[in-house]
């Protein structure tokens, strides 16, 4: 009885071994806001992250729970906003609680709204500026028969490091952003060069609306290449942010839409990459460890002096979704290490160490200033989780008995004190052991 | 849902869709009293070989019409769009054009008073500016999108483009080095070793008159005398060593118990000494 019990159990394990295909390194839970009218329309999306072995809560914008922060403490790893044509997501999801959100380490993907609404005032503070509301992303390139609105985008490989792997054109719908100069946007999906928001002329949108809109100045006008419709935000803390101009885009309807004949749209995994990028699958790292000590020894010192050679090692780790563990990582080509007090004294490659899976080291010399110092990494990279790490240590001048003992330039002076110590002991010893006689004394006062 | 009806009524327009194209286009590129520097039509089929090249004071003055190609008749497209583009640093600016109701079109651009959205043309290494890509995007619901590759735009030197305080971190940075003290300067070795000679010297004076007086350590194993002198020897030892590697401490320590033993030694060896000497 008992057995089988245990080999039903490791039935059970195994299994759910083999359905986790990708795992998030922050957490499974998933709260979705999305109308209960639409949840059908994304079942693709969601189906997908199901299989990624995700557990999906659904909530309608007009339900009071189940609610995101409580006590204090978020309810959810991620959350996705998935309804965007909502006046309010809620009593407990305003712009504030989704910034609590990312200061608590939860993720989250915002789906963005063409009309007026606070998730506008949202992404202003993640410098994401929004076009005047109801201008939707309009492209008359290339000629086909969809509307203007909808524009199929190609995707170069390498175009955004989030992507991590070769995605056919994908749908979009929605509305571009243009991004301020932050670093931490990192921009998933750009728009076409030719495209631009206005007005569709079917609304009130006209050839003249547009060149007014360059000629009164502000902003200007949304348009090319430089504008992003898919833009990650990755938290100081490790939490990712990822704004959609669309919702659409993670529809069922634009994933099944051929871009070409007989070639299906890339919008699934396009998706499915966006929930990897931003539930911290993909391009997550962590320092393990970091150690440091003097050349020749294994052991860190307490301080160290000015001119030791020093030598400092750190363990990275990468989260493999797939197997959804920690694994070393020996893949980073240009890691830093500064050496500081201050301002760095030192900053030197930290090259990975062959045959040692994860491990980086690098030895420099200790510089002859002394102080507080700190062996800091700072590793930032867009789309990868930021690193960071210091360590503090002093660094010392040499102790009263640290110099060099014979110093060649010191020799007429070591001479010197030693031929006087010797010539006292030589006289002491005549003096006390040499034979006392008349004859002696007498010659001895003679040479007095 | 929305798609599609909207994509059927898309579908009846674009069944009368024709095809736009420009009347004679053309570019003048003057200077600031008005003389006329260079002035080209531009081709549709390849687009104008050489650069164009723009002085801080010169005006780049370009003028089409946009007319269906079947009837000529003028257009006003929604979309009239000059797109500069930088291929190596990859900045792009879009530029509408504003076209009258007939069609026609003229646009000027004076780079003394560079449009906004003109993208910034820094000096590269090799102290040249990149020239700039233009296109002429025309995008109508009505008509088939026209994209026309017009010439390089050769532009003065402008600001480089503001970046974030914070971006240089997010790059391979440079390495620092430090500056170490230079090594303290010893006198030569030779020079070092003629001084312990002299200071050596007086060794020759004075085994020379030892040689002379040559008094013999006769009671040197007497059992009084020779305590004291090996405690007076262990002291000499005692004080070399703490210069080389031990702590005043230890000396201190290591000197008292000897300090002990050689009062002791002392007394007898003094005692014995004057007792011969008594005699």
């Amino acid at each position: 009885m008992f057995s089988i019990r245990r080999w039903c159990l490791l039935a059970l394990s195994v299994a759910s071994l083999l359905c986790a295909d990708a795992k998030s390194s922050t957490g499974d839970s998933v709260l979705v806001v999305v109308d209960p009218k639409n949840q059908d329309q994304y079942s693709t999306f969601f189906e997908g992250l199901k299989d990624g072995g995700y557990d999906l809560t659904f909530r309608s914008p007009k339900a009071e729970g189940p609610v995101v922060i409580e006590d204090d403490a978020p309810n959810f790893a991620h959350v996705i906003l998935l309804a965007p044509e909502a006046r309010n997501l809620g009593k407990d999801i305003t712009p504030q609680s989704i910034v609590q959100l990312l200061s608590r380490k939860t993720n989250v993907i915002v789906a963005l709204p063409t009309k007026q609404s606070p998730l506008h005032s949202l992404a202003a503070e993640f410098s994401l500026i929004l076009p005047p509301p109801n201008t939707p992303l309009i492209s008359y390139f290339p000629k086909r028969d969809t509307p203007s609105t909808l524009i199929p985008i190609k995707i170069e490989d390498h175009s955004s490091p989030a992507l991590t792997k070769h995605i056919e054109p994908v749908w979009f719908s929605g509305i571009p952003a243009s991004l301020g100069s932050n670093p931490l946007l990192v921009p998933i999906l750009r728009a076409p060069s030719e495209s631009f928001a206005s007005e569709t002329t079917v609304t009130s949108g006209s050839a003249d609306a547009v060149a007014d809109s360059v000629e009164r100045g502000g902003e200007g006008l949304w348009a090319g290449s430089s504008l992003s419709l898919v833009t990650g935000f990755q938290a100081t803390n490790g939490a990712r942010i990822t704004f959609v101009g669309g919702a659409e885009i993670f529809s069922d309807e634009l994933a099944q839409k051929e871009t070409e004949r007989h070639r299906q749209s890339g919008n699934a995994a396009f998706s499915r990459e966006v929930a990897a990028w931003t539930f911290q699958e993909n391009l997550v790292l962590r320092i393990d460890k970091v150690e440091h000590h003097p050349v020749n020894a294994t052991e860190p010192n307490e301080q160290y002096t000015n001119n030791d050679q020093v030598v400092f090692s750190t363990y990275i780790s990468k989260w493999n979704p797939t197997k959804g563990k920690w694994e070393p990582y020996s893949g980073l080509k240009d890691l830093q290490l500064e050496f500081t007090m201050l301002d760095p004294f030192i900053r030197t490659s930290l090259p990975p160490v062959r045959g040692a899976p994860g491990k980086y080291s690098t030895s420099f010399r200790a510089p002859d200033r002394h102080g507080v110092f700190k062996f800091v990494v700072d590793y930032k990279r867009k789309g990868w989780t930021s690193l960071e790490s210091s360590t503090t240590v002093p660094v010392v001048p040499p102790r009263h008995d640290g110099y060099p003992r014979f110093l060649s330039a010191a020799w007429p002076y070591y001479t010197g004190a030693i031929s006087t110590s010797v010539a006292f002991f030589l006289f002491s010893t005549i003096w006390l052991a040499g034979e006392v006689n008349e004859r002696k004394r007498s010659k001895g006062s003679k040479a007095e | 849902m929305f798609f599609r009806s909207f994509g059927l009524l898309l579908l009846a327009a674009a069944a009368q869709a024709s095809i736009l194209t420009l009347k004679s286009p053309r570019f003048v590129v003057s200077d600031s009293i008005g003389t006329q520097l260079r002035a080209e039509p531009i081709s549709l089929e390849h687009r104008t070989a050489s650069p164009v090249k723009l002085g801080g004071r010169d005006t780049l003055k370009l003028t089409f019409q946009v007319v269906e190609k079947e009837d000529g008749k003028g257009v006003q497209p929604h979309q009239t769009f000059l797109r500069f583009y930088d291929e190596v640093t990859g900045e792009e600016g879009i530029q509408p054009i504003r076209v009258a109701s007939n069609g026609k079109a003229k646009f000027d651009l004076n780079p003394s008073k560079p449009p906004l959205s003109l993208p910034p043309t820094p000096k590269t290494a090799s102290g040249e500016v990149n020239p700039l890509q233009l296109t002429l995007l025309i995008g109508s619901p009505e008509h088939e999108p026209l994209s026309i590759r017009l010439f390089d735009l050769v532009l003065p030197p402008s600001q480089p483009a503001p970046v974030h305080p914070d971006e240089i971190k997010f790059h391979l940075q440079e390495e620092l080095f430090h500056t170490f003290r230079p090594d303290q300067k010893v006198p030569n070795k030779f020079i070092s070793l003629v001084f312990s000679g002299i200071a050596l010297a007086p060794w020759v004076v004075l085994l020379g008159l030892w040689s002379q007086v040559a008094p013999a350590p006769t009671n040197l194993l007497s059992p009084f005398i020779l305590p004291f002198i090996l405690s007076l020897g262990a002291f000499e030892t005692l004080l070399f060593t703490y210069w080389v590697k031990l702590k005043l401490f230890d000396v201190l320590l290591y000197g008292a118990g000897l300090g002990l033993v050689t009062i002791f030694t002392g007394r007898q060896a003094l005692a014995s000494i004057s007792a011969q000497r008594k005699d």
